[in-house]
């Protein structure tokens, strides 16, 4: 037990010192912070039409509101863009003027410009020539604000008090708009798809990772010859098994930083966000129960050494680093295969592909949770995958274990599928 | 029974195509320096692997210092040198070493004791530089192949062995190890090495045992191997270039039926019945200005080259073989 606790410790304690580790788990979280601020950032960016403050507003009417629709674009700005230029220009020279500004447009000093003349404070028609001319969020906003613009000087030739027609006009109306689905109002199932998705996808990419870890890890043992130096210490059974055991233990590690630093950013996600200037909608975290967490970690410990053994027995019986690309081809392609149903899965977690999928081995620790994470599952279906992987998991450990015994000690040409067979029925 | 550390009874181990090991009884006296002799592919690695129970026999019985091989803790007193070193390239010698130590059941406090005065003892921890601190792939070769020694060495254990200890090593490095071994056999340890080196063998081990395509060819003590093969050898050396007229005396059958011509050495395996004082005669009267003759005993070298030599010797096959080759050249 103390020499299991000694491979286990190493296995850990080396990998864990990396470089690369401490990458990969520093980065972790600063990718998903990434993942919160830039869609925010890129939303208000939208928005704030950061896109016009840099246009040019041709005013032709002498009324003065070429500077009121360009105050009001320019309000919720980012900080160090441009306001728009209004030129007021008489109504003879508008064409000139425009040609003018076409050109700065084309020599991208501007964005666009916009023109209001006799017929914008008649109501009845507004020009505006940019590259953004498709975007209908600018053109809706640029229309809103022109028009309540308008209709605030009608009200004031009307002869309502300036700040009455403030208070009036005044309506930041937002609109929320809300899916709704087969199962009903969607709001939240968003939040729990979006949770899936990223459980899934953490548990593929850390089989994958570490899963090849554990191939390097064997791969360097046999070609190094560390293996018959610690195999003549401890059996080959102990020395696989501390080596699944912490591999998978600096997978869960960082697993953890990354779950406790998302949640921290979670939190801090509201001032964060201010800090670029953004407000933030306010955004349910989805609950995860302790029992849900339990399911979840056993479902990465049983699907991380099954595959983990695989990744052994690979290792094992290869020489070099170019036939373990190989070796590993039928894995990886269990993997791929299970994640190309990620999508399919999460839009129909009950569907009958969901239900098999969650039976087969090689599937199950990252279908399953997903499909927990999703919504509720019929604890017979539950039951059914833990005990299909479980049982799977054992025997392929126990396959492995034996490959693994021979072949680390086999050097010289691949084995065949029928040979490594033969080393199964080895007895030692 | 104690009186041994190792005893193979009838051992069988058969792979797939071949058998590797075949009905081999070989008896390692407690306390000696025992050398596992053979040429490549004689069964010597799958032999050490049987002892150090990687892998078990098919048929026959092994113990180790009076337990079953089989037995868990044995190996804890069994220090073990691979042929090929093994060593993690990116780990710190310290951290492997201690790690190695603990392999054997040595806690960690212990292992750092000993592995200070170990790096010390082998020059890899002097006042300028600690190499202790360093990772393996900061050495130079010599310097892991001690680091690898240590580890072999730092559970303290009953029963070393070393596979092929002396292949790539410098001649300083050699030296120490057989100071090593010598000091290892004086503090009552237990040395089984393998190697091709005869000299090496006959300079250091107490008995041998030599095994070909998996069968014991010869084994018991150097001194009564030698005996057994009697003093009709001659050493000759000789002063000058050699005339034909030597060269004919040395290829004449009827007088000498072997010869190991190192250029201006000869060792000289008389033919049954020759008289050594003709061939001398023959040599002088050559005209070959003779510094050395005299009759020896043969050298283990001589005999493997007889023993293994016929033992291999197939049909179609001329009376030296690959393996035997192998044997002579070596590795350094």
């Amino acid at each position: 037990m103390a020499k299991l606790w000694a491979i286990i410790k190493r296995e850990y304690l080396e990998r864990v010192r990396t470089r690369w580790f401490i990458i990969a788990t520093v980065f972790g979280p600063v990718f998903f912070g990434l993942l919160i601020v830039v869609p925010a950032y890129m939303a208000r960016k939208g928005k704030a039409s950061t896109e016009f403050t840099n246009a040019i507003i041709l005013d032709a009417t002498q009324t003065g509101m070429g500077t009121k629709v360009a105050e009001a674009m320019a309000v919720g700005r980012l900080p160090g863009t441009p306001a728009p230029t209004v030129r007021v220009v008489p109504p003879s020279e508008l064409t000139a003027a425009e040609s003018t500004a076409t050109h700065q447009v084309m020599h991208k000093q501007a964005t666009g410009y916009l023109i209001i003349d006799e017929q914008t404070i008649k109501g009845e028609q507004l020009r505006y020539a940019g590259r953004n001319a498709t975007s209908l969020n600018d053109m809706e906003r640029l229309r809103n604000t022109v028009k309540q613009l308008i209709l605030a000087g009608r009200l004031e030739d009307a002869g309502v008090n300036p700040d009455r027609v403030k208070e009036l006009t005044l309506m930041p109306l937002q609109m929320n708009a809300e899916r709704i689905n087969d199962k009903g109002r969607g709001g939240s199932g968003t939040v729990s798809i979006i949770f899936a998705g990223v459980i899934a996808f953490l548990l593929y990419m850390s089989i994958v990772l570490y899963g090849q870890n554990v191939l390097r890890g064997v791969l360097e043992e046999k070609t190094t010859r560390v293996a018959e130096v610690v195999v003549s210490s401890v059996p080959s059974e102990t020395l696989l098994a501390g080596k699944v055991l912490g591999v998978g233990a600096v997978g869960l590690t960082q697993q953890i930083i990354w779950v406790i630093a998302s949640v921290v950013m979670f939190k801090l996600r509201a001032p964060m966000l201010a800090l670029f200037g953004v407000t933030t909608t306010p955004f349910q975290m989805p609950e995860i129960s302790i029992g849900l967490a339990l399911l979840l970690l056993l479902f990465f410990l049983l699907g991380f050494t099954f595959y983990a053994a695989l990744y052994a027995a690979a290792g094992a019986s290869v020489n070099t680093e170019q036939e373990a690309q190989q070796a590993v081809q039928p894995l990886l392609i269990m993997l791929v295969a299970t994640a190309v149903f990620i999508n399919p899965i999460l839009i129909n977690p009950t569907g009958r592909t969901a239900i098999v999928m969650s039976l087969l081995p090689f599937s199950a620790p990252i279908i399953m949770p997903l499909r927990l994470a999703i919504g509720s599952v019929p604890w017979y279906e539950l039951v059914g995958s833990l005990l299909a992987l479980a049982v799977s998991c054992v025997a392929a450990v126990w396959v492995a274990a034996r490959i693994y015994r021979v072949g680390l000690l086999m050097y010289g040409k691949r084995p065949t599928l029928k040979e490594m067979g033969r080393w199964i029925s080895y007895s030692r | 029974m104690a009186d041994y550390a190792v005893e193979i009874e009838n051992v069988t181990k058969r792979y797939a195509e071949h058998v590797a090991v075949r009905d081999l009884t070989l008896h390692v006296p407690r306390g000696s320096v025992y050398g596992l002799l053979g040429p490549n592919g004689a069964g010597k690695t799958t032999t050490i692997r049987m002892i150090l129970n990687i892998i078990a026999p098919d048929e026959g019985t092994i113990r180790i210092l009076g337990v079953p091989s089989s037995d868990t803790h044995i190996t804890d007193r069994i220090g073990y040198l691979p042929e090929e070193r093994g060593l993690y390239r990116k780990m710190q010698v310290r951290r492997i070493l201690r790690f190695l130590a603990e392999l054997k059941g040595v806690k960690g406090a212990v292992a750092d004791a000993r592995i200070t005065e170990w790096l010390e003892r082998l020059e890899l921890k002097t006042d300028e530089k600690d190499w202790g601190l360093s990772k393996i792939d900061e050495l130079s070769r010599g310097m892991q192949q001690k680091v690898q020694f240590i580890g072999t060495l730092l559970h303290d254990p009953d029963l070393v062995i070393l596979d092929e200890p002396f292949s790539g090593l410098d001649p300083i490095n050699t030296q120490a190890l057989k100071d090593t071994i010598m000091d290892l056999k004086h503090r009552g340890k237990t040395v089984i090495f393998s190697t091709h080196i005869m000299d090496n063998a006959e300079r250091i081990c107490d008995s041998v045992c030599i095994i070909a395509r998996g069968e014991k060819v010869l084994d018991g003590s150097i001194t009564s191997i030698k005996q057994s093969h009697g003093t009709r050898n001659i050493a000759l050396s000789l002063d000058g270039p050699v005339s034909n007229g030597v060269s004919e005396a040395l290829a004449d059958r009827q007088l000498v039926s072997r010869v190991d011509d190192s250029n201006r050495y000869f060792e000289i395996e008389m033919a049954p019945g020759a008289d050594p004082q003709d061939l001398l005669r023959r040599i002088v009267a050559a005209g070959a200005s003779v510094q050395r003759f005299e009759m020896v005993q043969a050298s283990l070298h001589q005999i493997f080259l007889e023993k293994v030599g016929a033992h291999s010797r197939a049909p179609g096959e001329g009376p030296w073989t690959e393996g035997v080759e192998t044997g002579i050249s070596g590795h350094g």
